[in-house]
């Protein structure tokens, strides 16, 4: 498993265009906004002293927040692409052939899955400590507190949201994967692919809004209820329960006679349902996949 | 040779589409049997379903029914026999944006079977260690085509499965790759299962051939075995369109600007020439010849009912 691992990293990393403009961008725009802002800090008083006047700055939130990308729906569409040129790219450059015969489908699924988490986990950590230590920087010229002080207690709490939210990335990629290797095994390219993953997640964002109209016009309002269920909304009340420690409160009707409909998740709920996403996804996946002719 | 049966097929079956307007039978009922240590050939016209037959072989296509084994093992349920197969599935392709090496490391690493060494030794053998570094997108057809023979071999596979290993490969690079699988077979009991459209090159390396044509294997056997007796007559005569549909109507013929082979006998000259001077037709030349590979797979193809 480990040369597997090896092999779908060696691929990943490789594609640098592709990995250059959809993941290493982050970590490289955050080096560059910080030597542009150190510069204009350490030219401009009047910046600086706008920088104090600012909100506290915290170093845990800096950390954590960076984690956020991931899980938003612009920073889901971005991993879906970048996901979708991974698995559409094995049909468009006719390479499944070669690799198929070395190894068991299941595996090979498995496996991509795996390292594409792995390989945004590892990008976005790189981005976290850079963003992090730029703000450091930043607070350091500007003369302004960057707390919290570091002790075992500010330690542990930062591991445990830490991780959380690394985690989350990690479930949030592996959705956009699912997607779009779904995608890509019914177009066969990378265009295709990137498209169809898309407009599934285009599906899944707007169908709040499709389940509100169906509600509205049949006057079943509890409808929109199923909205809970899709990965975007529990992805984003994880994040808040890192974030705030609180669930994300939605009121899909606000101001009209079916305000009284609101979500507000419990962690565990949310928590549940993307292993549930994550795990469909996977196995809808392999199992297609295992009964797939690659004719190409 | 070796008595092991390296490939076999059961009744194998292959149909695309679930329409019926629109079902294709690419394959049917495949019974193949190919013995270990031989170079086994694999003919056919375009679209006869030769790649899909290789497909099936190496479990990149589920058959519609029956079923492949190679070794004796069941290749779908016992996907681990492939680790003793080496491929090259039409036409060598690659990830353009990694290096020949680089390409080498991902394929073996998929197989476990990484081995740095083994990949130097490759390249050294099919010519390409001085470009290993360089991407493959930059490789010419012919370069693929030697790294996706490198990639065949890395395993070190007792069997090849190889389509068309010589596209795009100059004659000198196509000889180079005929002596290499002879090499493969003779000094290291390899087996290979070669598909090719190149019938010249087929005649010179292989032991058996099958013939498939509209999914079925219309001829199977020995080369010498399927040439044996089957000799040709060149004619040249005049005009040649006139002598052409003469003969037609007794013996099978392949026509040419200049001349005419007739898949006809060496007793049958004499009555060869006694049909053409009876049909006002002037005769220059009638020469018995050995028929080639290509001549009987001709013959053999248009009498199964496509042209090749």
């Amino acid at each position: 498993m480990r040369n597997l691992f090896r092999a779908e990293w060696i691929k990943i990393a490789g594609n640098r265009w592709v990995a250059g403009c959809l993941i290493w961008i982050f970590p490289i725009g955050a080096v560059a906004f910080f030597a542009v802002a150190g510069l204009v800090l350490a030219l401009s008083s009047s910046a600086r002293t706008g920088l104090r006047q600012d909100e506290v700055f915290l170093w845990t939130e800096q950390a954590i927040g960076v984690w956020n990308f991931p899980n938003n729906p612009v920073g889901r569409l971005i991993l879906l692409g970048f996901t979708a040129v991974v698995f559409a790219g094995e049909y468009q450059w006719q390479t499944w052939k070669n690799v198929v015969p070395r190894n068991r489908r299941a595996a090979l699924i498995l496996i991509k899955f795996l390292a594409l988490g792995a390989f945004v986990v590892l990008a976005f950590s790189l981005m976290s400590a850079l963003w992090t230590a730029g703000w450091a920087v930043l607070t350091r010229i500007a003369d302004v507190s960057y707390g919290p002080r570091i002790t075992w207690a500010v330690l542990q709490d930062f591991g445990e949201d830490y991780a959380l939210a690394a985690g989350l990335a990690f479930t949030s990629t592996l959705i956009a994967a699912g997607y779009a290797a779904l995608a890509a095994m019914f177009t066969r390219s990378i265009l295709g692919g990137v498209i169809a993953g898309f407009a599934l997640t285009f599906v899944e964002n707007l169908s709040i809004v499709a389940l509100m109209l169906i509600g509205w016009f049949l006057d079943i309002p509890r409808i929109v209820h199923l909205y809970r269920f899709t990965p975007g909304y529990n992805l984003i009340n994880v994040a808040s329960w890192i974030n705030d420690n609180a669930p994300n409160t939605m009121r899909p009707f606000e101001e009209s006679k079916y305000s009284d409909i609101v979500f507000s998740d419990s962690l565990g709920f949310s928590v549940a349902l993307l292993a549930l996403w994550v795990f469909g996804l996977i196995a809808l996946t392999v199992t297609l996949f295992q009964r797939q002719d690659i004719t190409s | 040779m070796s008595t092991e049966i390296a490939i076999e097929t059961r009744n194998l079956c292959k149909t695309f589409g679930r329409r019926a307007s629109k079902r294709i039978e690419a394959v049917k009922h495949l019974n193949l049997e190919v013995r270990a240590g031989q170079v086994y050939g694999f003919l056919g016209p375009n679209g006869a379903g030769k790649s899909t037959t290789i497909r099936m072989m190496l479990d990149l296509i589920h058959s519609t029914a029956g079923d492949v084994y190679l070794y004796g093992r069941h290749v779908h349920r016992h996907h681990e026999i492939l680790r003793r197969v080496g491929t090259l599935v039409e036409g060598a392709t690659f990830y353009n944006f990694l290096s020949g090496r680089r390409n080498l490391e991902v394929l073996a690493r998929t197989a476990n079977c990484y081995d740095p060494r083994r990949i130097e030794q490759l390249l050294e053998q099919v010519g390409l260690a001085e470009r290993a570094n360089q991407r493959v997108k930059r490789y010419s057809t012919g370069m693929k085509q030697r790294l996706g023979l490198a990639a065949a071999l890395l395993s070190d596979p007792d069997l090849l499965i190889l389509d068309e290993p010589t596209n795009g490969l100059d004659p000198g690079g196509m000889h180079e790759i005929r002596t290499f699988i002879r090499r493969l077979v003779d000094e290291q009991g390899k087996t290979v299962f070669l598909s090719s459209h190149l019938l010249g090159e087929v005649e010179q390396v292989c032991d058996r051939v099958a013939i498939i044509n509209l999914g079925e294997i219309v001829r199977e056997g020995a080369v010498d075995e399927l040439l044996a007796g089957k000799s040709t007559l060149r004619v040249e005569a005049r005009p040649l369109q006139r002598a052409a549909e003469v003969l037609r109507q007794y013996w099978p013929i392949v026509t040419n600007e200049t001349w005419l082979t007739v898949s006809a006998s060496h007793e049958d000259s004499p009555h060869v020439v006694r049909r053409l001077v009876e049909a006002g037709v002037d005769v220059y030349q009638v020469a018995a010849q050995r028929q080639t590979l290509e001549e009987y797979f001709l013959a053999v193809v248009r009498e199964n009912g496509s042209h090749a």
